[in-house]
């Protein structure tokens, strides 16, 4: 890359661009597609604090109609549930993502150690998985039929733990951005191998495990495809599953109209409705909205360095 | 070998430090490897997969009779997959190069804040989204037109509707990358552009585009070897897994995954997951190979 990393980042770049009418067009264009972007994400919260009849009668607006609050008092309904799923949702993030971080920033610094003649096969080990993989089907029949691990939260955890990618994000990391005599010194001062990685690389690595542990902690919060293979219990249920399962119980009852009391029960004696479904999904979304822009720069930089490997 | 020993024993601190990840992989991704054996077995539920008969090719003969269910999802996951790269990278390049030559910096990291902010909507919560917007009774298209277009019953709307949420969701995320090539280019170059009076357009066409250039080469190259996977959520999700729409949505994935979920045809579907993993290998392959000729650097491996 050039010299002037920063040139984009300048407030008001030297004399590349003048304003001008170019510019006016630019900005309604980017402005646009800002809206595009926005406008879905903002039709959950408009229709959160609509009042159900008029979503019945008027449709999906992007200005409530008629304000009201049931949507999000109709989530505490959910309550038992909700809160159950948002705990198993929060324990497989933190759990998984720092579990990842940890095994995956040792084995980066140990393949990376230059005389280390094990390495290599380790490298290639690695990279196998990303160019060739049993596919979901054997994954499925393997870890219920012979792991026995149906209905186990450590299927939300360990599959989503270890990623090539990842690893070559941090072991890239590690070879450019930490000079390696930093490492050799803490050993002549008589640091064991286990001190210098806990006590000097892994704390140089903190931005690189910002991007990796964010983007890592996104997957697990967003995950449901494993939810819904394995998971069946209800206590084990995290908020995407939640989220697919009040989808199907909406669906199930515009189809029958007879539905038995048990099902009713069952939804916390409501039928699950537009307005509170999207206040479920605002609880759903919210926590990795409101993080995201701190972590933005960390990630746009662990996105580039994983692009190019070292 | 005895060097090998000796060295592998002055590295045991870093050996124990790879044991877990090595442990991981090998539980996760390399056991069930062995699963694809599948694909030439009669499975058994009760004999499980290793103990069920073998069935020579039965499973991939079974296929090839069928062929109607196994073009359509192969077709599909191939047309998707060539769409949403062509128009995906297209967008992808154009909004970086607009970012790039926005005049206030402030508004444009705002803006792409807000564009990125899609990416990280899960699938689940992103088909609630989409059903606001095209739900036949309550749906805001129909209600901007007037209409009542039942979209969740006419598979040829499909395309355009997975085309359109598949944009909003990764051209934010997508265009990042490119905008950080841009930020590396020389500002001299554009200053002795502007000495020899180019304009903004051949500044862009001879400077901006160019530089962009090998990243593109590369990011193609590279998604050459997902060519028979798909984004699951965008085909199971979002579709709210119907049926009357398979023709035009039903890709490898979606197929493997509905009959995991049913728990059915597994020998069908596990010679479709073979063929799946060994196209990706050998287009892996292929990619790494053509990576390393125009761009060794970039190459994976």
């Amino acid at each position: 890359m050039g010299k002037k990393k920063d040139s984009a980042l300048d407030i008001a770049p030297s004399k590349r661009e003048k304003f001008g009418f170019g510019q006016v067009i630019l900005g309604i264009c980017l402005l646009a597609y800002t809206l595009f972007c926005l406008l879905p994400v903002w039709i959950v919260f408009a229709a959160a604090f609509t009042d159900e009849k008029a979503i019945t009668q008027n449709g999906f607006a992007f200005i409530p109609s008629k304000f009201s609050l049931n949507g999000v008092n109709a989530v505490l309904k959910y309550g038992k549930q909700l809160a159950v799923s948002y705990g198993v949702t929060i324990f497989v993030t933190v759990v998984g993502t720092l579990f990842g971080l940890l095994i995956m920033s040792m084995f980066a610094y140990s393949i990376s150690r230059k005389d280390f003649r094990l390495s290599r096969f380790l490298s290639i080990y690695l990279l196998i998985p990303m160019l060739f993989n049993g596919g979901q089907l054997s994954g499925y029949i393997i870890f219920t039929g012979y792991y026995h691990l149906k209905d186990s939260i450590l299927l939300l955890i360990l599959p989503l733990c270890v990623t090539t990618m990842n690893v070559i994000i941090l072991r890239t990391y590690i070879a450019n951005s930490i000079p390696n005599e930093l490492m050799e010194a803490a050993k002549i001062d008589g640091a064991g191998e286990y001190r210098t990685f806990f006590q000097i690389t892994l704390p140089l690595l903190k931005p690189s495990l910002a991007a990796v542990g964010f983007m890592m902690a996104t997957a697990y919060w967003n995950d449901w495809q494993n939810a819904m293979m394995y998971i069946t219990s209800n206590k084990k249920q995290p908020l995407q599953l939640l989220l697919i399962k009040i989808q199907k119980s909406i669906e199930f009852l515009l189809n029958n109209n007879n539905v038995p009391s048990s099902a009713r029960a069952a939804m916390g004696g409501t039928i699950p409705q537009y307005s509170s479904t999207m206040a479920t999904v605002i609880v759903v979304i919210g926590p990795i909205m409101i993080a995201y822009p701190f972590f933005q720069k960390y990630f746009i930089k662990g996105l580039t360095v994983g692009s190019v490997k070292g | 070998m005895k060097d090998f020993l000796r060295n592998t024993w002055k590295h045991r601190a870093h050996v124990v430090m790879a044991l877990p990840v090595f442990l991981v992989l090998l539980f996760i991704m390399y056991v069930p490897m062995t699963g694809l054996v599948l694909a030439f077995k009669k499975y058994d539920f009760n004999l499980g997969m290793y103990k069920s008969p073998f069935c020579g090719l039965d499973n991939f003969k079974f296929i090839i009779a069928s062929k109607d269910i196994f073009q359509r999802m192969t077709k599909n996951t191939i047309l998707y997959y060539l769409v949403f790269t062509a128009i995906g990278t297209f967008l992808n390049v154009v909004l970086a190069i607009a970012i790039d030559q926005f005049f206030f910096k402030r508004l444009s990291k705002t803006m792409q804040t807000i564009m990125i902010l899609p990416v990280f909507i899960s699938y689940a919560a992103v088909q609630f989204i989409v059903f606001a917007f095209i739900s036949s009774d309550t749906g805001i298209i129909n209600h901007v037109l007037g209409t009542r277009i039942r979209f969740y019953s006419d598979a040829k709307l499909w395309p355009y509707i997975l085309t359109t949420v598949k944009i909003w969701k990764d051209t934010g995320y997508g265009s990042v990358l490119y905008m950080s090539v841009l930020a590396g280019i020389d500002s001299e170059l554009y200053e002795a552009a502007d000495i020899d009076g180019a304009n903004k357009w051949k500044k862009i066409k001879h400077i901006t585009i160019p530089s962009l250039i090998p990243m593109v080469t590369v990011m193609l190259l590279l998604s050459v070897g997902n060519v028979m996977r798909s984004d699951t959520g965008l085909f199971y999700q979002v579709t709210r897994n119907n049926g009357s729409l398979y023709s035009t949505t039903q890709v490898i994935d979606s197929y493997v995954l509905n009959s995991i979920l049913s728990n059915a045809n597994f020998g069908y579907t596990a010679a479709a997951s073979f063929f799946q993993s060994v196209i990706g290998l050998a287009l892996m392959l292929f990619a790494n190979w053509a990576v390393r000729k125009i761009e060794p650097d970039n190459a994976l491996f």
